[in-house]
């Protein structure tokens, strides 16, 4: 069996190939697609198996060594988000699979869908090597292309709809995507001015408190928080999010903001954690606090149903940011587990939800939950998909979301500092209140419903309620991943931390 | 003591936040591009300055040239949309935002744009000032030098483009494929770019001018092995001959067929990951050339990307796919954008 270094190259190399592949040949975009989510299913299993046996692992790209040369740095954390990647893609895959292979309405039409498949396996094919690129790769430019890559992909992908209301929405996400890049640049030019070295390992053992770094610090940041869409720089995300296809709209709120989340993580969770005084993570929670209720506010007034799952991503994000103080104040690594774990289950639980949604859309031509009543009766495993994924979101046990926000209100109390876990327990039930708004149109009332007769393919049912039930798993299930975690990273094991502080 | 370069500079350091200023409150978008390409042109002379002639060769060939031209024709795409479909457009736009009040629209700006540009000032005046407080770190400077033996060019630019951090350049090149990518996948291209007739002037300058600018192209990827150029400034001379071809409306271009658009666009970044896999194949790490035939390597990789960095920029310049199938589709090609945005109903 290859070592972990191959399967590293594998999940980079080869969806750039089948993206280009399924370019120039685009009567194949439809095999090569799935080819390669499979493909990179199973390097990220290789990966993951090799992993576990070796331990962590740093590669030279071009046999440079560091300060010359670009590192992959393949740790628990990166494989952990490079295995949910994997595992959400593949299900978005199968999705967009069943998806495009649908033909509605007038001939006119027709090519526009046709369009809209021969376009969407290659741009879907770049983000996802854009985002395995970020993941592996150790060195913060490097990590700038590599944004560049997922943010205009993820733009392109939200334009494919072609309705005026998605160009609109893409167009903002464009500039916003562009602001933010612009951001994390200038940053990064200042730290390589400051320190001379790009690679963040390296960089965490320089820096040393000063104005510079502050300045260079706060661009990289204020560039990834528009990219993760922070409140109150959200604004872009749900049209963006809502207006988008199906497959796309479960891309971009599961795997795409997460890239950008993953790298805030990485830099104040990791790098510049001991430089970083306390008063700057109290401020990210609070915004993370903000975002929770905002967003949850948001999705409870909305009208339409991809509307409302978009807004709460909004909200789902703010969790991420209230557990960045909890990393600060938890002596152990509990409260690290508990983000990944929560990034994890949000990536399935909201990717399942708009794969629902989307084929709720399809069958009922509509999205206004108002007239949704009843719609169990025609798509069974999609309303349980839905509702499954939603359970998770708020929390219940055993979902993923119920172990990561137990962990994190263990720490907030632990800690002192109650008023996190009291957002964290507010939070549930606001997200329990517009789960509950969908939840008991679809399931309970009981209404004749008139359907568009249009037939939802198996594949696209069941690839949801595959993604909603692993993220109610996710929970029993997650010994093995923290442990994975716990493996590769000094800063997410308890020995690590001792060596930090 | 001041020398006339220091005036020169000075006079430079003025003038480019000026125009940038002009720029931004310019009204009339045309007069705006043409400050937008003297800004360029200004940088490319600031980068001269600042003695990075690469960064000058790009800047004024895609900074400047490119990216003025794809304003240009963005324009003169807007000018075309009728006001009719302006309007229609617009209305589809309100129907999916709420619009907000007009009266607190128009008190909300001046303060929304002042606070912006204050927090602004203050954010430059802070980094100006940790600027001057922290001392430069090395950089990577001094290390490059010493490997520039084993690169396989002797340019240090190119050594670091293409060898050192070879793995940057191949992801940006894929970012270039990415940009057509997405704007094929918006609309058809519709055919030929201008209105008019090309005069007599235009077709002779464009008999002239394209062979030379193709063999300039050539010249600038050959000679970034060991001085300013390579595949990037390569391809913006070969783009902008494209855009000249395009723009005379000459039959040979408009005969392409979309396929072999396509392996234009690929070829580049195909190549490029092909060779980073052979690396691998050949028991290196990713994108580890062999040290004897590294020049051989990196000359063959730059010029399949100078190939299709030309393509791809004037494929962006041309704003869409190639119209196929070319006999029946007329009816979607009426204007730009049409045939994607009329029937905006389809599904979600």
């Amino acid at each position: 069996m290859a070592d972990a270094a191959f399967w590293a190259i594998c999940l980079v190399v080869a969806p750039l190939f089948f993206a280009i592949s399924s370019f120039v040949r685009g009567g194949l975009a439809h095999v090569f697609g799935p080819l390669a989510a499979w493909l990179n299913a199973l390097a990220v299993l290789g990966l993951t198996v090799s992993f576990a046996r070796s331990g962590p692992l740093r590669y030279a790209i071009g046999g440079w060594q560091l300060p010359l040369g670009i590192n992959f740095r393949i740790d628990g954390l990166c494989v952990l988000m490079l295995a949910m990647t994997a595992v959400t893609g593949l299900a978005v895959s199968m999705y967009a699979l069943g998806y495009f292979s649908l033909r509605i309405g007038s001939a006119r039409q027709m090519s526009r869908h046709e369009q809209q498949r021969l376009f969407f396996w290659p741009l879907w094919l770049l983000l996802w090597a854009g985002l395995n690129g970020l993941y592996l790769s150790s060195d913060l430019f490097n990590i700038y292309v590599t944004l560049e890559i997922t943010g205009l992909a993820a733009v392109s992908l939200t334009a494919l709809s072609g309705k005026p209301a998605a160009r609109l929405a893409a167009l903002r996400y464009l500039l916003v995507s562009l602001l933010g890049s612009c951001s994390y640049l200038l940053g990064v030019a200042l730290l390589y001015r400051c320190y001379g070295i790009l690679d963040m390992a390296a960089l965490s053992r320089l820096v040393s408190p000063g104005p510079l770094l502050w300045c260079g610090l706060a661009l990289l940041t204020a560039g990834l928080l528009l990219k993760t869409a922070l409140f109150p720089l959200h604004f872009w995300l749900p049209p963006a999010h809502a207006n988008a296809l199906a497959p796309v709209s479960a891309i971009l709120s599961g795997l795409v903001v997460k890239a950008s989340f993953y790298l805030l993580l990485r830099l104040w969770g990791e790098v510049f954690a001991q430089v970083l005084p306390p008063a700057a993570y109290v401020l990210l929670g609070a915004l993370g606090c903000g975002a929770v209720l905002w967003g949850a506010a948001q999705a409870l007034l909305q009208k339409r149903l991809k509307m409302l799952i978009a807004y709460s991503t909004v909200a789902q994000l703010g969790y991420l940011f209230i557990a960045l103080p909890l990393i600060r104040l938890d002596p152990g690594p509990a409260a690290r587990q508990a983000v990944v774990l929560l990034i994890l289950s949000h990536a399935c639980a909201k990717s399942a939800m708009f794969m629902a949604a989307g084929s709720i859309f399809l069958k009922a031509g509509h999205d206004r939950i108002a007239d949704l009543a009843g719609i169990k009766e025609v798509l069974p495993v999609s309303s349980f998909a839905f509702v499954l994924a939603g359970v998770s979101l708020m929390g219940f046990p055993p979902s993923g979301g119920f172990v990561g926000k137990w962990l994190l209100l263990g720490v907030s109390l632990a800690g002192g500092q109650w008023w996190w876990g009291m957002m964290l327990v507010t939070g549930s039930l606001l997200a329990a209140g517009y789960v509950y708004r969908v939840a008991s149109r679809l399931l309970v009332f009981k209404a004749p419903f008139f359907s568009r007769r249009q037939a939802i393919p198996p594949v696209m049912e069941w690839s949801a309620v595959l993604l909603a039930v692993l993220a109610m798993l996710l929970g029993l299930l997650a010994g093995s991943p923290l442990e994975l975690l716990a493996a590769g990273n000094q800063v997410f094991s308890p020995a690590g931390l001792e060596v930090l502080r | 003591m001041m020398d006339a370069m220091g005036i020169f500079d000075m006079v430079l350091a003025l003038a480019l936040p000026w125009l940038g200023w002009r720029l931004l409150a310019s009204p009339d978008l045309f007069r705006a591009m043409v400050l937008f390409i003297s800004l360029g042109l200004l940088m490319a002379l600031t980068w001269v300055r600042l003695q990075a002639p690469d960064v000058a060769l790009a800047e004024a060939a895609i900074g400047a040239g490119l990216t003025g031209a794809l304003f240009l024709s963005a324009l003169r795409r807007l000018e075309r949309l009728s006001e009719a479909e302006r309007r229609l457009a617009f209305a589809g736009k309100r129907e999916e935002e709420d619009e907000i009040p007009p009266e607190r629209h128009r008190r909300a700006k001046p303060v929304a744009y002042g606070l912006a540009l204050l927090l602004l000032a203050v954010f430059v005046l802070l980094l100006a000032w940790s600027l001057a407080q922290t001392p430069a770190g090395g950089g990577l400077g001094p290390a490059v030098g010493e490997q520039l033996g084993q690169s396989g060019v002797r340019s240090e630019v190119t050594a670091v483009l293409l060898n050192f951090r070879g793995y940057d350049t191949l992801l940006e090149v894929m970012v270039l494929f990415l940009a057509a990518l997405g704007v094929w996948s918006l609309t058809r291209v519709r055919l030929p770019l201008q209105d008019e007739e090309p005069g007599p002037v235009l077709a002779t300058l464009v008999r002239l001018l394209a062979p030379l600018m193709i063999m300039v192209a050539g010249y600038l990827v050959w000679i970034g092995g060991s001085r300013a150029g390579g595949a990037f400034q390569g391809g913006a001379v070969l783009a902008a001959a494209g855009v000249l071809l395009l723009l005379a409306n000459v039959t040979v271009v408009r005969q392409i067929p979309a396929a072999l658009l396509r392996w234009g666009l690929a070829l580049g970044p195909l190549l490029f990951l092909l060779t980073a896999v052979v690396c691998v194949a050949a028991g290196g790490n990713l994108l580890e050339y062999p040290p004897q035939r590294a020049g051989a390597w990196i000359l063959l990789i730059e010029s399949a990307s100078a190939v299709s960095i030309g393509v791809t920029l004037a494929a962006l310049y041309a704003g869409g796919r190639p119209p196929e199938p070319p006999a029946q589709d007329r009816g979607g090609e009426q204007g730009p954008g049409r045939d994607a945005d009329a029937d905006a109903g389809g599904r979600q």
